[in-house]
């Protein structure tokens, strides 16, 4: 089995800008050369895979990144940018659009001054005109935000900007240390578990507000995760899909099994001495994943397969609404309420679909991936006792029967 | 219990579980009377947890009075912390043997010397156990404190000596923890309490986190690793065939399950708990099944907690649980399944020595029941 979904390259280390929350740039690295990342989007293409994500660094620092870009798409691949946006003027968004690049992300981090506080003077404008410009050229533009105690505040702000410059979905992410040179510095970006509560309630929010705007938004389970993820808690996904259907590569060529696992001793192999091809389907990989998975990995709050966190479609939560239902005692206002939900539950739905199918390939492939689980589920359910209650009266009525029976036999 | 009151109270559980409403009674209530200990057991955290917490007496025998006024046939266990650490746990035991309650205290016979031995057996207790969780002194004690395995077996011996010299009392039981430590023991610890005098032995599964029962985690110290998962089933082998010749275990559920336990491949078809079974009441007087609790005895009675919005919550969490744990919330296998309730009620009846005018009202008042139960299923149908 191949299962190579999608594809992170880390293309370059270099970035023009210096964030509070990330030290990448810090290190200098020799990178891959055009031909290189060329094999690479082939070998992916070879191995199934449907998305490629180039990031960085700031990944339009390269100046082969269009070329990168459009050589992804020849292979039948989804190109993905994701960028600070400083870079993107009218010229770059032209040349994105030309090169076919179907989503690009551009990080907002709050406020103008949350937003320069935490990536530099000037950021912010610089972002918010990325945003404009890729509108104008027509490309689908996402929003992504490092959740932390400098900007929680702000969420539903870059939710009002992502909906004034029609971008279609906000995608949140806690902080995470990995990318600090010193993680000793990673407690300034945590919140106090006293804070909880008020960030908990920004996130209902955000999640009401995004659906009144249409915007697409990570999982509300996985939202719910990232307050107390933020006073240092861990979370181990139990099916994460990282390990098992992605693959980020390093600046220099260097495979990992997923940017948590980046450690030196968990390295799978480099670009330069053996194919993507090879490495991906080596020996050495599959035993590196098997040992992750039977160690337990270390953790995270990553959204690359926020799904895996748990989904709001759960068989709870639909119960409980259809209870609420239920509990109407007018039937026209249970019709309207019934119909009111069904179509909050379609437009949610609507809105997965299309947050996945900019992220991770189409809704087909998505399906395809998400049936056994749907089918999980449905054996769960079976297995918890869910029996019809309609059956369990025409179990009654036997019973019943068998009863008399043995009354009349005494 | 006579098979009608077990037949009424299987089937309270059956449709309790199914309509997910509080029409059964719970089985068993854990009654935590004192956070104090004599011990500090490592993989015990209820001393930390619930630091400063004693119910009053008065708080447990209002209790007592409302749970008699049920006539719901359940057994109160008594635990701690040390119950016995209470100088009114004599008063509140033979208040509730007044009240015509089935009462049980869990104990690390710390205390348990031939006077209070004397007392314990006379107070109308129907079980006392003591936590054993070694066959060696090394073991016990490295895992409670030094010397706490002496005193076990010695309270062990006194109850013996007390209960043969009274000629009645409680079944002296010994309740012993499956864990990593103790794995390769679980067998000469059935020779070492016969020896001493108790009557029943007991077995369950560490539980790794008071706070999370569904904790199962493989890393935890006390969870049994996989070369331990052999050795289990070894010991199991050994347990099973001597409980076959000569009885003294008391297996609450197959014990082959504590193999797929340890090993995370416990299904919920095999495993089901049925939240109405068991309820816990702390120290601090929170009444809880599993997880968070969902009320307080010093506010609420006991019926009222178990019908509050929040306990249909933790209800329905317990249900849905995908992790079994193996602990005393576990429905009775034949109460899953409604023709098994039934069965079981035709059966005891046909084997029981009365006349038939009495079966035959005895069979038209499960007919009533089920009657009952099955207008309530339409109601909510409908």
């Amino acid at each position: 089995m191949l299962n190579l979904k999608e594809v992170i390259f880390s293309i370059t280390n270099r970035c023009n800008l210096r964030c509070r929350m990330c030290d990448i740039p810090c290190g200098k690295i020799e990178e891959l050369s055009t031909d290189q990342w060329k094999k690479v989007i082939n070998d992916s293409s070879r191995l199934g895979a449907q998305t490629v994500v180039f990031s960085g660094g700031e990944p339009l620092l390269r100046e082969d990144i269009f070329e990168l870009i459009f050589f992804a798409k020849k292979n039948n691949l989804n190109a993905c940018v994701t960028s600070n946006g400083c870079l993107i003027d009218e010229q770059v968004a032209s040349r994105l659009s030309a090169s076919g690049a179907n989503v690009v992300n551009i990080s907002i981090e709050g406020t103008k001054g949350t937003h320069d506080y935490l990536r530099g003077p000037g950021s912010f404008d610089k972002a918010a005109s990325a945003l404009a410009n890729l509108r104008k050229y027509k490309i689908e533009t996402t929003v992504a935000s490092t959740v932390s105690r400098y900007n929680y505040e702000d969420l539903l702000y870059v939710l009002e900007i992502a909906g004034e410059y029609g971008a279609t979905t906000v995608r949140l992410q806690p902080f995470n240390a990995i990318f600090l040179k010193d993680s000793a510095r990673a407690g300034e970006f945590l919140i106090d578990k006293r804070e909880i509560p008020k960030i908990e309630d920004i996130i209902h929010r955000f999640i009401d507000i995004s659906q009144e705007r249409k915007i697409s938004t990570n999982p509300a389970n996985y939202l719910f995760k990232i307050p107390a993820y933020l006073t240092g808690k861990k979370f181990h996904p139990d099916n994460c899909g990282a390990l098992r259907y992605s693959c980020p590569i390093n600046s220099n060529g260097d495979i990992f099994p997923c940017w948590i696992e980046a450690s030196h001793n968990k390295l799978i192999g480099n670009i330069r001495e053996e194919s993507l091809y090879e490495l991906w389907l080596s020996e050495k990989r599959r035993k590196l994943i098997n040992s992750i998975i039977n160690n337990g990995c270390s953790g995270c709050l990553m959204s690359c397969y926020d799904e895996v966190f748990g989904s709001r479609f759960s068989k709870a939560y639909i119960l409980d609404k259809a209870k609420k239902v239920k509990r109407i005692a007018s039937y026209r206002k249970l019709t309207n309420k019934a119909l009111q939900f069904l179509k909050s539950q379609v437009i949610k739905m609507k809105l997965r679909y299309r947050f996945y199918s900019s992220y991770k390939g189409s809704v087909t492939n998505l399906l395809k991936r998400r049936l056994p689980g749907i089918f999980n589920k449905f054996r769960r359910i079976r297995e918890s006792g869910g029996e019809d209650k309609e059956i369990i009266l025409s179990e009654i009525s036997r019973l019943k029967r068998k009863l008399r029976e043995e009354i009349h036999s005494l | 219990m006579s098979y009608i009151k077990r037949f009424e109270q299987d089937l309270a559980y059956y449709f309790s579980e199914l309509l997910e409403r509080p029409l059964a009674k719970p089985l068993w209530i854990y009654l935590s009377l004192s956070h104090k200990c004599t011990y500090r057991c490592q993989m015990c955290g209820v001393v930390n947890i619930l630091q400063g917490y004693e119910l009053h007496k008065d708080a447990v025998k209002n209790l007592f009075d409302e749970i008699a006024a049920w006539g719901w046939d359940l057994t109160v266990v008594i635990t701690g912390g040390e119950a016995f650490l209470r100088n009114d746990i004599f008063e509140i035991v033979e208040y509730g043997f007044a009240k015509g309650l089935k009462i049980e205290a869990v104990s690390n016979g710390a205390l348990i010397t031939k006077d209070l031995a004397d007392r314990i057996i006379s107070s109308g207790l129907k079980n006392i156990a003591i936590s054993l969780d070694g066959a060696e002194e090394a073991t016990h004690d490295a895992i409670r404190q030094k010397g706490a395995f002496n005193k076990a077996i010695a309270a062990i011996n006194n109850l013996a000596e007390s209960k043969s010299k009274l000629g009645t009392g409680p079944q002296i039981s010994v309740w012993a923890t499956i864990m990593r430590e103790n794995v390769g023991e679980l067998f000469d610890i059935i020779l070492l309490v016969k020896e001493a005098g108790a009557e029943c032995l007991v077995y369950h599964p560490v539980i790794v986190n008071q706070d999370d029962m569904q904790n199962t985690s493989p890393k935890a110290r006390f969870w049994l690793k996989d070369n331990d998962i052999e050795l289990l089933k070894q010991q199991i082998d050994k347990i099973v065939n001597y409980k076959k010749h000569h009885g003294l275990v008391a297996f609450l559920h197959d014990p082959y399950m504590w193999v797929k336990h340890f090993k995370g491949e416990l299904t919920k078809r095999e495993w089901k708990c049925n939240p109405f079974v068991f309820v816990n009441v702390g120290p601090d007087g929170n009444v809880r099944s599993c997880g968070s609790a969902f009320g307080n005895i010093q506010g609420l009675s006991l019926g009222e907690c178990l019908k509050t919005r929040e306990a249909d919550q933790a209800r329905r969490t317990m249900k849905n649980c995908q992790k079994p744990c193996l602990q005393t919330c576990w429905a009775n296998p034949k109460a899953d399944s409604l023709t098994n309730i039934i069965d079981t009620f035709i059966y005891d009846l046909k084997k029981d020595n009365i006349d038939g005018k009495s079966k035959k009202e005895s069979l038209s008042t499960a007919l009533f029941k089920l009657t009952d139960y099955e207008e309530l299923l339409k109601e909510c149908l409908t």
